[in-house]
This record gives structure tokens, C-alpha cells and sequence, in this order.
């Protein structure tokens, strides 16, 4: 499939314009989860942090929202 | 994660109250299936850090305005299957002039390709290790052992309880 007509129909879709077959070609294809591209799990546990903490720049909630410091028995119960 | 596990029901209502800790709850629970899916269909690193990115931010702004019955990992499912839409719609509008970087992505929009979406999932045969047997046998062997001592300690109560009211 050439990449334009692909581009329009991706268009029409996400105007809710899509024909029900245009409509059911992109819903089969976003169903479609039999490949598995994994990630390592240095790059993982690197990406939940990266996100996480470009998540907190953009909405700056650790700022607004510091987060309590747990009394020190509740510290000690949490480990066992 | 913490030790104890909450519903995300629970953690929903705690992230219209600004818990913080809810919503770090909520992103660490579902942040890679949905990194992992826009990855799946993107084939790319960015785009898909992008639109996790961008799910969670729209979830930590929007937590005032979260309905009474509010399933969070519907919301997720549909908010990622319509950011990876649009990111493939922004992609091939900016590469249009250059065909091959979407190759990949094009064939998956054959007839055949998509024929594997009606296909059954076949869960993945995975051996058990002995590892992981022995480590089930020793949390077995241990349960039974304290259930014992509970027994003893049990029967020695009651038998103490006798002692002292007879």
C-alpha cells in the first residue's frame, strides 16, 4: 500500500469520516499483537525512570504535591 | 511497587484526592504493556515514550474530571490505540516524500498481515525452571512447618486456658 493512501485513510479514521472497511482494516491492524519486540531489562528499567521523571518535569507534581514522609514504625512494618 | 496490592479502583479515587504515590502506583503498573503495544506498531523507541508520556500526563491532568465508573485500563487501551493512529498518521505525513522508512509498518496493512489478527493467541509454552519448583516446595514445606508451631502454640493456649479455669 502506497504511504499517501495509507496517510488518508489514517485521516478519515481519526475524523470518524473512514468507510466500515477502512475502519475495520486499522482496527484489525491495531488488534494485531502477535509481534513482540522486547526490550532488555537495563533498557526497561532506564526508560520507567526517564519517563517517569519527564512526566514529573511536565507536570511538575512532585512540587505541588510533595509526597509525605512516612512515620519511621510505618518505614519498619512495610518491610516485613 | 508496594507490598500491598490496590485495586485500580482504589488508586483512581486516591489520584482525584493529588496522591502522588497513587498515581506513580499507576504508571509503573501499566506504563510498559502500553510502551511495549506502541512499540509493537510504531517500531520505534521515541514515539512510543511519546505517547506513553503523553497518556500519563493527560491522566494526571484530568484527575479531577474522572467519572464515578471509571475503568482505567479501558481508558489506557483506548487512549493508546488512538495516540498510535495519530502518531502514524503525523509519521507518514512527514515522510511522504520518502516511502521506504515505513516499510515495515505498510506491510503489516496487507490482507495477509492482518489476517493474523483473527488468529487465536497461542500462549507461549514456557519450561518450568527447577529453580523455580524448589523455591514453590520450600514456601510449601514452610507454610506446613508454621501452620504446625501455630498447632502447638494453639494447643498449649487452650491447654493453659483449661489449667487456669478448671
Amino acid at each position: 500500500m502506497k504511504t499517501q493512501i495509507l496517510h488518508k485513510r489514517l485521516e478519515r479514521y481519526l475524523r470518524g469520516e473512514a468507510t466500515p472497511a477502512e475502519s475495520r482494516q486499522i482496527q484489525a491492524w491495531l488488534s494485531c499483537t502477535t509481534e513482540d519486540r522486547e526490550l532488555t531489562a537495563e533498557e526497561r528499567s532506564r526508560l520507567e525512570i526517564e519517563i517517569l521523571s519527564e512526566i514529573q518535569a511536565h507536570t511538575a507534581y512532585p512540587l505541588f504535591y510533595p509526597q509525605k514522609q512516612k512515620p519511621w514504625w510505618q518505614k519498619i512494618a512495610a518491610l516485613f | 511497587m508496594s507490598r500491598n496490592y490496590s485495586p485500580d479502583q482504589v488508586l483512581a479515587d486516591r489520584l482525584m484526592q493529588d496522591d502522588t504515590v497513587a498515581f506513580e502506583e499507576l504508571y509503573r503498573r501499566y506504563w510498559h504493556s502500553l510502551f511495549s503495544y506502541s512499540y509493537n506498531k510504531l517500531h520505534n523507541v521515541d514515539d512510543a515514550r511519546k505517547i506513553v508520556r503523553t497518556i500519563f500526563i493527560d491522566l494526571w491532568e484530568g484527575r479531577k474530571s474522572i467519572p464515578a465508573t471509571f475503568s482505567l485500563s479501558n481508558h489506557l487501551y483506548t487512549q493508546v490505540r488512538t495516540a498510535v493512529v495519530k502518531a502514524l498518521e503525523e509519521k507518514l505525513l512527514a515522510i511522504s516524500a520518502e516511502e521506504s522508512c515505513t516499510d515495515e509498518i505498510l506491510e503489516e496493512f496487507t490482507a495477509t498481515a492482518l489476517q493474523k489478527a483473527k488468529e487465536p493467541q497461542v500462549k507461549k509454552y514456557e519450561p518450568i525452571r527447577h529453580s523455580e519448583i524448589r523455591r514453590q516446595q520450600t514456601i510449601y514445606n514452610t507454610d506446613k512447618e508454621q501452620a504446625g508451631i501455630y498447632m502447638h502454640v494453639k494447643w498449649l493456649f487452650q491447654a493453659l486456658n483449661n489449667k487456669i479455669y478448671s
